[in-house]
């Protein structure tokens, strides 16, 4: 099988700031990161980590990020993320950091890990969180979501065997 | 028709040998540095922090931080030994090869020898000069 295989790389972006995660843009964060690698591995691992590199996905609410690499290189990019000390957007700058979540072959293993990874993080929410109106809205998320196991079980086994496949 | 099964052979002789992938865990390279125009002159430090800035150019804050020795250096000849662990030799012979300039003025590195033993950078056929 002759194709391009890719490493997804999930990440959170942590900060103290609630107006960070709001500006983050795909564009900005492109620049970000392609600023850090170049910084980390010089102009090798700035044009080996360019070449298939993009943001695949972002979530301006809870920080989540899906960047995509070429599988030889992936290393090069995880290893720089950790650099990434500050969001700069329109002159403000924000302290952040990057939270590597998960590294997975496709998206969709990717994203089986994010819904699973959600649902922990509700009930640590829940735990948290103190009486009142908040806990009545996360405790009512979290029924929703739990109530749907059995069908969401049956779409993860056939879909794990097909990532079994896609992956090699 | 006796059973062969009484005279057992004896067992074979024990027999091991080891192979060595790279028997060096450093490789050294004789190397000269040639400027454009040749008066220039450079202190050892300076020489060692003009591979390091090769180093940083290709491969960034992780390459400039490859472990290398300068273990002699030419003042006159700009000429010099460097050792570094083999797993980083390419690394260091492709910055070398593509750094072009030094505060603006252009050099080059010319690779003469690489060895992983340093012994053999004593002696260069090339150099070899026939006493008769």
């Amino acid at each position: 099988m002759v194709r391009f295989k890719h490493r997804y790389l999930l990440c959170e972006l942590v900060s103290e700031d609630p107006r960070c995660r709001a500006c983050l843009e795909e564009r900005v964060l492109f620049g970000l990161v392609r600023d850090a690698i170049a910084r980390a591995h010089g102009a090798f691992g700035a044009a080996a980590c360019a070449v298939a590199f993009t943001v695949k996905y972002l979530n301006a609410y809870t920080g989540v990020v899906l960047l995509r690499c070429r599988k030889e290189f992936y290393q090069l990019l995880w290893s720089a993320l950790p650099f990434i000390t500050h969001l700069e957007n329109k002159g403000q700058r924000y302290p952040c950091f990057f939270n590597t979540l998960h590294v997975g072959g496709t998206i969709r293993t990717c994203q089986k890990f994010l819904i699973q990874y959600n649902r922990r993080q509700l009930l640590i929410l829940l735990q948290n969180c103190p009486d009142g109106e908040e806990r009545e809205s996360i405790r009512k998320s979290v029924m929703s979501c739990s109530l749907e196991e059995p069908q969401e079980d049956q779409l993860s086994e056939s879909g794990s065997e097909e990532d079994a496949t896609e992956m090699e | 028709m006796k059973h062969l099964s009484k005279n057992k052979l004896p067992s074979p002789a024990t027999f091991e040998r080891i192979v060595y992938k790279n028997p060096s865990e450093y490789h050294y390279m004789k190397v000269q540095l040639e400027f454009q125009d040749h008066g220039f002159r450079l202190t050892d430090a300076q020489f060692k922090q003009l591979i390091v800035l090769a180093l940083r150019d290709l491969f960034g804050e992780v390459g400039a931080a490859l472990p290398f020795d300068v273990l002699t250096y030419e003042e006159k000849t700009l000429s010099a030994i460097l050792r570094i662990c083999s797993s980083g030799l390419v690394k260091l012979w492709s910055s070398l090869t593509l750094l072009g300039s030094y505060q603006n003025k252009k050099c080059a590195f010319r690779v003469m020898q690489v060895s992983p033993f340093l012994l053999a950078l004593s002696g260069n056929s090339r150099e070899f000069i026939l006493e008769e």
